[in-house]
């Protein structure tokens, strides 16, 4: 694994413009990010991520059991008692799920640590799938990378190929925060994939959702039976119709019974049930006491590295602040991020079905990864 | 020339959506006909040299909208001065309707207080225009997906029992057979009344760029 210098290709920004990526540029800062790329060897992509990923993958699908069985393990997780019995039936019936995508911390070498699930909305999705895709293509093209150079990033044949077989309702509709740019871009993308494996996919603005004695509705009226939505569990759960969830006839991608997932108390409860596996980090419930050299603190649910907190190996603190400071906490090892030419660098590979799909690179000026963090494409060369 | 080389990236990562095709046009004002049949019965639809089953689903899509897009009257009396004596039946809560019948939701339909028409007909908007779309997935676009004309009930009023007219009042037909239409004009709308807003409150209040992690 190693971080290369590239020349960006000529007028990116406006071909990044024209095939709708329009959050390729964050606050004035760059976001997606073309001035370098990582290289792995396939040795490592295949050894070191992708069979990680897919057994991790059902090490976590292996607890929820444990989880809806234990009503101790459920509040751990802050899951209101309300909604247990819904829960415990959307995982029992085996409503299907989309996609996922776990945070390693990896230099190369030794095994990649778990840093976190991020398994009810995960996003970077087309960056990814699409737009890194496409700057290998041009730059194979263009001679400005290796022949025979490959990438990790099945993820838009294995997302098509997903909605092909889930057998969702239709219409199926898509539903983001009117507000969000970067989540529209995301749900433009997987509402197009959905479009090309058959399916007949409607957009809705997630506030734009109606109730009908009990049943989610479109604009129209008409009943929501099919529901993906770029919003988390967590907050529909609080709002004014987390009843209409426990009424309506939809199906829910993703469904109920990953908020027990996308929930940084899984952390712990891998590390109870699977102590000493060598890509996970030791991680507790946090109890509340001052955090010791070389640990975390997480809450239970936040994202984008809001509300993180840590104490590096040589006592230096830090924090990032953020809006995720009414749940719960967790505790985790510290893996420090592999710093390249000065840039602490995070992998995110993705789950689609029950399959690895890919991996994104987000690099970041500190130790916690955020929002703005910068996106860098990768290859994979022997 | 052996090439088993496996690639661990998408064969093609292309976007139809996202990236209009070359050449293709967004659809202009000027709304063009399209053409529908309407009938009495599904057995009326198959004496005019449609498949019966296509029929049947024609009318299956109907009978289960007639309950959500009829219109809605307090009384039985009021119902019958719009549609005739005998013309009207009780119209059930509208989420037992709402899902695709299963043997539970069909007992258990309850009335909620409200009359309405009886469904006196069909009009089947797919049966002409539905080959080819499982073929070529690649042609389809958001717009081109939805039906312009959904299969819907029709109604009759105490007026005028040869006209065929749609849960919204607009007259389609006087006859059974082929008829053409502008699509906006037969959209049906459900009769109840949404509640909205209930999810987003707490982006909105954390103020976040992103719901995505």
């Amino acid at each position: 694994m190693k971080r290369v210098n590239s020349t960006p290709r000529p007028g990116w920004k406006a071909f990044a413009q024209s095939v709708g990526f329009n959050f390729h540029t964050f606050d004035g800062e760059p976001y997606w990010d073309e001035s370098a790329y990582y290289q792995f060897s396939l040795q490592q992509i295949e050894q070191d991520l992708e069979d990680p990923t897919e057994e991790l993958h059902q090490m976590a699908l292996d607890l929820v059991d444990d989880i809806i069985s234990d009503e101790q393990k459920l509040r751990q997780l802050q899951i209101p008692s309300q909604f247990w019995d819904a829960v415990r039936a959307s995982w029992r019936s085996k409503e299907p799920h989309l996609y996922g995508r776990m945070d390693f911390s990896y230099n190369g070498t030794g095994p990649a640590k778990l840093l976190e699930l991020n398994y009810d909305t995960p996003t970077s999705l087309y960056e990814t799938g699409f737009f890194q895709w496409v700057w290998l293509e041009d730059q194979l093209l263009r001679g400005e990378l290796p022949q025979g150079a490959d990438q990790f990033n099945s993820l838009q044949d294995k997302l098509q190929q997903a909605f092909a077989e889930l057998d969702l309702p239709q219409p199926f509709y898509f539903a983001s925060v009117t507000e969000s740019i970067e989540d529209k871009g995301t749900v433009d993308y997987l509402m197009d994939i959905a479009l090309q494996a058959g399916l007949n996919s409607r957009y809705i603005q997630l506030e734009q959702l109606g109730d009908i004695d009990g049943q989610l509705v479109d604009l129209d009226g008409f009943p929501v039976q099919g529901l993906f939505k770029l919003y988390p569990w967590e907050f529909m759960l609080q709002e004014d119709f987390a009843g209409t969830i426990l009424t309506s006839q939809t199906q829910f991608i993703e469904p109920l019974w990953k908020c027990l997932l996308s929930n940084k108390g899984i952390l712990p409860l891998l590390w109870q049930k699977y102590q000493g596996h060598p890509n996970l980090l030791p991680a507790f419930f946090d109890d509340g006491s001052a955090l010791q050299n070389g640990w975390v603190r997480k809450p239970l649910l936040s994202r984008e590295g809001a509300n993180i907190e840590l104490v590096t190996n040589d006592g230096k603190a830090l924090k990032q602040d953020g809006p995720y400071n009414d749940s719960g906490y967790i505790r985790q090892a510290l893996a420090p991020l592999p710093q390249f030419n000065g840039n602490y660098t995070l992998i995110g590979s993705w789950v689609v079905a029950d399959s690895a799909a890919g991996i994104c690179i987000r690099e970041d000026n500190s130790l916690i990864t955020k929002d703005s963090s910068r996106f860098l494409p990768h290859i994979i060369l022997d | 020339m052996t090439n088993t080389k496996t690639f661990k990236r998408s064969k093609t990562a292309r976007l139809i959506m996202m990236v209009p095709a070359a050449g293709m046009v967004l659809a202009g004002c000027g709304e063009k006909p399209v053409e529908v049949q309407v009938f009495n019965s599904q057995d009326e639809c198959a004496a005019y040299y449609n498949p019966p089953a296509e029929c049947k689903a024609a009318f299956d899509d109907a009978k289960a909208l007639h309950p959500q897009v009829a219109p809605r009257y307090a009384s039985r009396q009021e119902c019958e001065t719009d549609f005739g004596t005998g013309q009207c039946e009780t119209a059930p809560v509208l989420a037992a309707n709402n899902t695709v019948p299963t043997e539970q939701t069909q007992q258990s339909q309850q009335s909620s207080g409200f009359f309405m028409p009886m469904m006196m007909g069909f009009m089947a908007g797919q049966m002409l225009n539905r080959g080819g779309m499982a073929g070529a997935p690649q042609q389809q676009t958001a717009a081109a997906n939805r039906s312009p004309v959904p299969n819907q009930p029709l109604y009759k009023s105490r007026d005028d029992r040869s006209t065929f007219r749609t849960a919204t009042n607009t007259a389609v037909a006087s006859q059974p057979g082929s008829t053409s239409i502008r699509p906006s004009a037969v959209q049906p709308k459900p009769a109840a009344m949404a509640r909205r807003g209930g999810f987003g409150a707490q982006a909105a209040q954390r103020n976040v760029s992103s719901n995505g992690g």
